[in-house]
């Protein structure tokens, strides 16, 4: 199209632009008789809309709120015992305080009182039995599956009085606290969850304490919250306790990311979900709030399958470590927004330590590991061994947009140093069927992943306790072994955090983990109209404190 | 109506519901050998940390570890019953499902249709009056350039335009009256190049008839004849293409409310296809083939009634998609 053809459109945009300043001017005028303002200055009611790439599948609360989508709205819809901020930092919420004994087996929990569930139901230690049991078991046989994160130690928990509730387990478990400030521990209705299964995948028909509660829904296409007035028991952390400011919070699925992002700069919508990282600072410059919160766990990596030849080689895992630029991803692919690596967990995640050292990027010294390893620069540049070329294959990880172009980069700085990457793509279900964690032909697997404390780290390394064996290391690494069940066995933060640093020294001088950068799983643009929202530990915005100006 | 019309219609009709069951099986053998299904999806989501055991046991409670031929059982017996079962990624009843979705389809796809058979009209009108030198030989490029630009460039191109520039429809309402319109218009654009095409091809045929030379003589003006002479034996064959058309009005309706946001049919069938979730994809899969035959159906037994020349062979006889020169009773001979 020519310029031409835009002249009627540009007088006529400057007419509307004309007709909504005046509409402006009058909301102004009549602005000083709406008397809804709260003591802090800012105004009370005011809708959002937040336009989202998805709302997943089900809404049965245990099989939906670790989904990265309607996890946007169980967080409004629902507490949580404990609250969890974006450094990792647990404080209270319903839960006001809590014990443990000395081994970390037994948790007493002391509950807020007058909480009520938007069913009238009240919020007490009845009620937080029910959700630890359904969140520990389920209810398979109808399809209600366990809370995949919630520790598999869990023995039982008992309602002592009206507000206290008592948690045994197993084994030590330290991380039990942290758990439930997270993911899928949301408080639902005993009502709710003494329902069947079709009745809790019925959003309207499910009851949260939250300062939200479901208004209307349609499946696939949208959701309204609407304020709950009485609703009196945010976390203090957030600096508020009494009920949000916004009226009405609409989420609807607009598929297409540049519709989206369009939405809000003409002011349709005042929320865009995951935009892409290029655009940021364009829409930065045009005066939209961009935000790139940080969440609580891996770092986007490999975990790398030691079984399968040259990887069962520490040379060449090593030689892997040292030959990928991590700086030049995030200059190419990423945003400042973006964080260099330090570990192989998220530096912000309490416990994580710095071994950035052991990140650094040095093609010599790759170089001279492999020549080590016997791996010898043929003439067309590529490594050979027995005849063998130095291959790895990578298998884009099909939830991050940004997955194959990182691995196309890394691709070339391997090249340099002689490797040849192959670099595969699937869809969603393809990737789920044939690509896992040490599986055959697959070297290094993708991680992107939140997890509940540093602590369970541990656990998911090796296939103790049915841990996920992510190098296929079985039992065979007895260095790792030993970290894993001192960690498990640590009956406190402090004793546990000198363990934690000697495991993530190890696995990266192993070459187990080849970390690439630090992890933005979601990305916000927003109206600058709107403000105040709160991100928590993982990088959920909650629209709770949030205000909107006219 | 005589004794042959009733054995052509029951002919038919066994056909009909013939292919409504092949359907059926044929889709559920070819979800089934895919892998994967939202069940299993989830479970095998390293995101959700399911142990082994869990997974086997919880696929083991939704019957997925049975063979194929006693889940299809299962799921026939209750397709046939009336009972679309529950949909495995949302579990909730997929008859809900589908009711939730398809009045927004019926819509958008009516709209689309108006939308295309009002353009399809204009220009065919157009390439029969519209003088030489504006544009009758470039009107007859339309229903090419229509098919081949697809209809997610033009839904963009609308929303961008109509919008966000001019702001006349608000994306986030895609059930609005002006979004409908855009959606239908985006989505009617490439369906009636293949009715103009038709109409055109019939229309040329027509004008060169003798009666239509005879009512030009006799100084009728272009629009009468069009209206009154050419048109109705012009749309004849366009029953058949809209009928065919119906396929491509479900399809396109997919990319279009994927486009403009609007929760249909079409979207469900993506949700439930990138998930592979069979109860619901079986339910849509035979929606789509009833509404299918039945509409060709209807379109095979009004046409003998319709056209007496149609002869009643039962499926050997395709429907003509012009008028068959030899049977016309004005002898060509008589041209002046």
């Amino acid at each position: 199209m020519n310029d031409r053809s835009f002249r009627p459109l540009l007088s006529r945009r400057r007419l509307l632009t004309a007709t909504s300043a005046l509409a402006f001017a009058a909301l102004v005028a009549t602005a000083g008789v709406t008397p809804a303002l709260a003591e802090d200055g800012a105004h009370d009611g005011g809708d959002v809309v937040f336009l989202i790439d998805s709302l997943g599948d089900t809404w049965i609360p245990n099989n939906s709120a670790i989904s990265s989508f309607q996890g946007h709205i169980w967080g409004h819809v629902t507490d949580k015992l404990l609250y969890v901020d974006a450094d990792g930092k647990v404080s209270p919420w319903i839960a006001e305080r809590w014990e443990q004994n000395d081994n970390a087996t037994e948790f007493t929990l002391h509950l807020r009182t007058g909480v009520t569930f938007s069913d009238g139901t009240p919020l007490d230690a009845a009620a937080v039995v029910a959700n630890l049991d359904i969140w520990y078991a389920g209810r398979k046989s109808e399809g209600i599956n366990p809370i995949g994160l919630f520790p598999k130690t869990y023995d039982h928990a008992e309602a002592v009085d009206a507000t206290t509730v008592k948690v045994f387990f197993k084994k030590p478990t330290l991380g039990f606290i942290p758990t439930l400030g997270y993911h899928g521990s949301i408080l639902i209705s005993p009502k709710t969850i003494a329902s069947p299964a079709s009745a809790q995948a019925d959003l309207s028909k499910t009851s949260g304490s939250g300062p939200y509660v479901v208004e209307s829904w349609k499946e696939g296409d949208y959701v309204t919250l609407a304020k709950r007035k009485d609703y009196n028991w945010g976390p203090v952390a957030v600096g508020q306790t009494g009920p949000a400011h916004l009226d009405t919070i609409t989420y609807k699925l607009v598929s297409e990311p540049s519709l989206r992002v369009a939405a809000v700069q003409s002011g349709q919508a005042d929320v865009a979900y995951n935009a892409s990282p290029q655009e940021l600072e364009s829409l930065k410059s045009e005066g939209l709030t961009v935000a790139t919160p940080r969440y609580l766990g891996f770092v986007n990596g490999w975990a790398i399958n030691t079984k399968l030849a040259p990887y069962d080689d520490v040379k060449v895992r090593q030689a892997l470590q040292t030959g990928i630029n991590r700086q030049e991803i995030i200059d190419t692919v990423y945003t400042p927004d973006w964080k260099l690596a330090t570990s192989f967990i998220q530096s912000n995640v309490p416990g994580a330590t710095d071994q950035r050292a052991l990140l650094a990027y040095n093609p010599e010294k790759a170089e001279k590991l492999l020549d080590e390893a016997g791996w010898k620069k043929g003439s067309d540049g590529i490594r050979v061994k027995d005849g063998k070329p130095l291959l790895l294959t990578l298998n884009s990880n099909p939830y991050l947009a940004t997955s194959k172009s990182i691995d196309e980069l890394i691709s070339q700085q391997l090249g340099k140093i002689g490797w040849k990457v192959q670099i595969r793509a699937y869809d969603v279900v393809t990737f789920g069927q044939k690509v896992k964690y040490g599986g055959a032909g697959v070297p290094a697997y993708e991680v992107t992943r939140s997890f509940i404390d540093a602590g369970t780290v541990a656990g998911i390394l090796t296939n103790a306790n049915n841990g996920e064996n992510w190098f296929a290391l079985d039992e065979s690494d007895k260095t790792l072994n030993d970290l894993r069940d001192k960690i498990a066995g640590a009956g406190s933060i402090e004793a546990r955090k000198p363990l934690l640093d000697e495991l993530q020294k190890y696995v990266l001088d192993q070459g187990y983990f080849i970390p690439r950068t630090q992890i933005v799983q979601r990305i916000y643009v927003q109206s600058p109209k709107l403000k105040g929202e709160v991100y928590n530990g993982v990088a959920y915005a909650s629209y709770y404190t949030a205000t909107k100006s006219e | 109506m005589s004794k042959a019309y009733f054995n052509y219609a029951g002919k038919r009709l066994l056909q009909a519901i013939v292919v409504i069951l092949l359907s059926y099986v044929f889709t559920f053998v070819v979800v089934s050998i895919l892998p994967g299904d939202p069940i299993t999806n989830v479970l095998n989501n390293p995101q959700n940390g399911f142990t082994p055991d869990e997974i086997k046991e919880i696929i083991a409670a939704q019957g997925l570890d049975k063979p194929i031929p006693v889940q299809l059982w299962n799921a026939f017996s209750g397709f046939v019953t009336g009972d679309l079962g529950l949909s495995m990624r949302t579990n909730r009843p997929v008859a809900t499902l589908i009711g939730e979705v398809l009045p927004s389809t019926l819509v958008l796809a009516s709209a689309g249709l108006a939308v295309a058979l009002f353009l399809a009209t204009i220009i065919a009108y157009g390439t029969q009056f519209l003088p030489p030198r504006f544009g009758q030989g470039l009107l007859r490029g339309f229903p090419s350039l229509f098919l081949s630009v697809p209809n997610f460039v033009i839904g963009l191109v609308l929303i961008h335009l109509f919008g966000f520039q001019l702001g006349v429809f608000r994306v986030i309402e895609p059930d609005s009256l002006w979004a409908t319109l855009f959606a239908a218009i985006a989505l009617g654009i490439p369906i009636s190049a293949q009715i103009a095409e038709v109409l055109i091809a019939n229309l040329d045929h027509e004008s060169g008839q003798d009666y239509a030379a005879v009512a030009r003589g006799r100084g009728l003006g272009q629009m009468r004849l069009f209206v009154m002479h050419l048109l109705k034996p012009s749309s004849l064959p366009v029953i058949t293409v809209v009928a065919l058309t119906i396929g491509e009005l479900l399809g396109g309706s997919l990319i279009t409310e994927t486009v403009f946001g609007r929760n249909g049919l079409g979207s469900l069938v993506q949700r439930s296809v990138s998930t592979q979730d069979l109860p619901v994809l079986q339910a849509v899969v035979s929606l789509a083939a009833v509404v299918f035959v039945v509409v060709n159906l209807i379109a095979d037994l009004t046409y003998p009634l319709l056209d007496p020349r149609v002869k009643l062979l039962g499926s050997q006889q395709r429907r003509p998609t012009t008028a068959d020169d030899s049977s016309l009773p004005i002898s060509k001979a008589v041209t002046p």
